[in-house]
């Protein structure tokens, strides 16, 4: 096991390395496109007076690299800045805003495992006849259609001239939930109002669905796609040799040895999701980070922006630490390198 | 004598874009209960095939077209449904591959995938029961240290020691009749005439019939009690291995025997590829037998 804690320590410190340059880079970006944050803020009527108060209060008149230690400063101390969009502390609107992309960006990784990994399994075993054919040409589909295009279709078929699931928003106003975790499946069981939960799930399905569709496509033509190839090994012969059921073989001997190779790629897809979400947060008015840093980016609201930035990168470098980890726990030659090793 | 296989008049021929290819020309092979047979030839003459259908894994390819009879213990597999066929699999026969280390698979340790094997038999047999009788298997074939392979990879044991490790495996759930695929063709030659040596005890022990499927004629003579050769999906030669080494009735056997390069340095030999010579009636050695 030593192995793997020596990767998660490396993963962690590549981490930092990986943060600090993204907060390098997105500082400098946003201080190079045009416009004056303090004049934006303040609006077309304030006076020079006041412009020069707030680029002094913001510390827009020194030099870029002392603004750059100043932020980092703040960083490290919790600390992300007032929004000049909601006027709220930055790390208040991630607060509020975060949640609600988790829950849609977590509920469509399962659907992306729950069917990706089944479907590319039985195509696999299947390879070369029709449940093969059948699950290529849908999954082709999936993966050549963006996610926003999925989530204005999705709407109209089921929402619009189906109303089988709400058209937006995460709750019903009728349901009056506490918000102790900013997850409402998780906030309406807490509350135990079990009506409210299936209402929340309701409004989850949809856009869910359609940031999903891709990543299920993907990671089903990816599992085929190793599993395949395992299948011509010659361990899988000797599983045949020794009589064991097709399924088994399928499940037990030729999945998992594919599955290595195709994780990497699953978790990359599952944090591609965060920026997928931006389009359809706007499509199902889902009140998400996504939107709000469109928001955001949209009055140059430096402070948030950073915030918003650098919590998504955050969330990317978790995920990513996560897969490396499964990966080195199912990967037996990782997880015993040391034994031949130093 | 009753046979343990007997196989009559196998054809089998491949499906392809221009109607059918045959492989197999109508073979006739029988091997006694704990006789062990070795099946000869170049590589494509159709040894491994044949090993395939004997499993019945090849009926169940789809562009593979099978016939014959192909008789096991009084039955015959080639009619017998597909599940009947896989429940005699790893049970009353099993198979030995060429290369033991990538014919193990790389995400079970050994113990585990002897576990399931062992289990074939006996469904409900439990793990400290397998690992017990698999590590009375493995000191069966000499290896020192059964607890230590149990909880290994593949990939940290030896390809010697992974051959072993098969031999064990093949013969735990006591087959009747074990298929050995070029065994050990993969490993350099000491390590294949120690574990050979192993397999051939072992077999003998517990009275297990062999094909031995090789186009080594030297491993061939030191193992086999018969011998038949086959060449482009034809047997060509028959006979108690003694008779058939000392003398070898059919072109293609002497032109075999003749490509084996000696040790002492007389160069390559010069083989024809094909001659009419070697398209010659089936020779059949009678008598003489052990």
């Amino acid at each position: 096991m030593s192995s793997v804690l020596r990767i998660l320590l490396r993963r962690l410190g590549i981490s930092v390395i990986v943060l600090i340059g993204v907060s390098m880079l997105i500082f400098a970006i946003a201080r190079i496109i045009p416009g004056d944050p303090a004049r934006i803020a303040l609006g077309p009527n304030a006076t020079a007076e006041q412009v020069v108060m707030i680029r002094t209060e913001m510390h827009l008149d020194e030099p870029i690299v002392a603004q750059y230690g100043h932020f980092v400063a703040d960083v490290l101390r919790g600390d992300l800045g007032t929004s000049l969009y909601t006027n709220r502390p930055v790390t208040t609107d991630i607060a509020e805003f975060l949640p609600a992309t988790l829950e849609l960006v977590i509920f469509a990784g399962i659907l992306m495992v729950g069917f990706g990994l089944p479907l590319g399994i039985l195509a696999a075993r299947h390879r070369g006849r029709w449940p093969d054919h059948v699950v290529r040409v849908l999954t082709l589909l999936t993966v050549s259609a963006p996610s926003f295009v999925w989530a204005v279709i999705l709407m109209l078929l089921f929402a619009f001239y189906l109303p089988l699931f709400p058209v937006a928003g995460r709750l019903d106003s009728a349901y009056d939930i506490t918000r102790v975790t900013g997850f409402l499946t998780v906030d309406t069981l807490i509350a135990g109002n079990f009506g409210a939960f299936l209402d929340a799930l309701h409004h989850l399905v949809l856009p869910a669905v359609a940031l999903a569709l891709s990543g299920i496509g993907q990671a089903a033509r990816l599992t085929r796609a190793n599993m395949v190839e395992t299948y011509d090994k010659p361990y899988i012969e000797m599983a045949e040799a020794y009589g064991f059921f097709p399924s088994r073989i399928a499940r037990r001997y030729a999945f998992k040895p594919s599955l290595i190779p195709s994780l990497t790629i699953i978790g990359l897809d599952f944090a591609a999701m965060l920026g997928n979400a931006f389009l359809v947060e706007a499509v199902f008015a889902w009140p998400g980070l996504s939107r709000y840093g469109v928001a955001v980016i949209l009055r140059k609201d430096l402070n948030a922006i950073m915030g918003t930035v650098l919590i998504i990168a955050l969330t990317f470098l978790v995920v990513n630490i996560i897969v490396d980890l499964l990966i080195a726990f199912l990967n037996t030659r990782i997880r015993h390198s040391t034994r031949g090793a130093t | 004598m009753s046979a343990l296989l007997d196989i009559r008049d196998l054809r089998l021929g491949f499906k392809g874009l221009r109607g059918i290819t045959e492989v197999l020309h109508g073979i006739d092979l029988a091997i006694a209960a704990g006789e062990r047979v070795a099946l000869v030839g170049e590589s494509g003459s159709g040894k491994s095939v044949t090993a395939r259908i004997i499993l019945g894994l090849l009926q169940e390819a789809r562009a593979a077209r099978v016939s014959g009879a192909v008789e096991f213990d009084g039955r015959d597999i080639s009619t017998m449904p597909a599940r009947q066929r896989a429940k005699l699999r790893g049970t009353e026969m099993s198979m030995i591959f060429q290369d033991p280390t990538s014919s193990l698979n790389p995400t079970f340790t050994i113990g585990r995938q002897f576990a399931e094997v062992m289990r074939r038999r006996q469904p409900e047999m439990s793990r400290e029961a397998c690992d017990r009788r698999a590590s009375e298997m493995l000191a069966e074939v000499s290896i020192p240290d059964p607890a230590r392979v149990l909880s290994a990879y593949p990939f940290q044991l030896s390809g010697g020691m992974n051959q072993r490790v098969m031999i064990a495996m093949a013969l735990v759930n006591h087959p009747k009749l074990l298929l050995a695929d070029e065994p050990g063709t993969a490993l350099d030659v000491s390590v294949q005439a120690l574990t050979l040596r192993l397999m051939h005890d072992l077999v003998e022990r517990h009275g297990t019939a062999v094909l031995f499927i090789s186009h080594n004629l030297g491993v061939v003579r030191e193992f086999a009690d018969r011998v038949y050769v086959i060449y482009r999906g034809r047997i060509v030669e028959e006979g108690p291995t003694r008779a058939l080494f000392d003398n070898p009735g059919h072109a293609y056997t002497r032109a075999l025997m003749s490509a084996v390069p000696r040790i002492t340095g007389a160069g390559l030999p010069e083989v024809p590829e094909v001659s009419d010579d070697f398209l010659a009636p089936m020779v059949r050695h009678t008598g003489g037998a052990a």
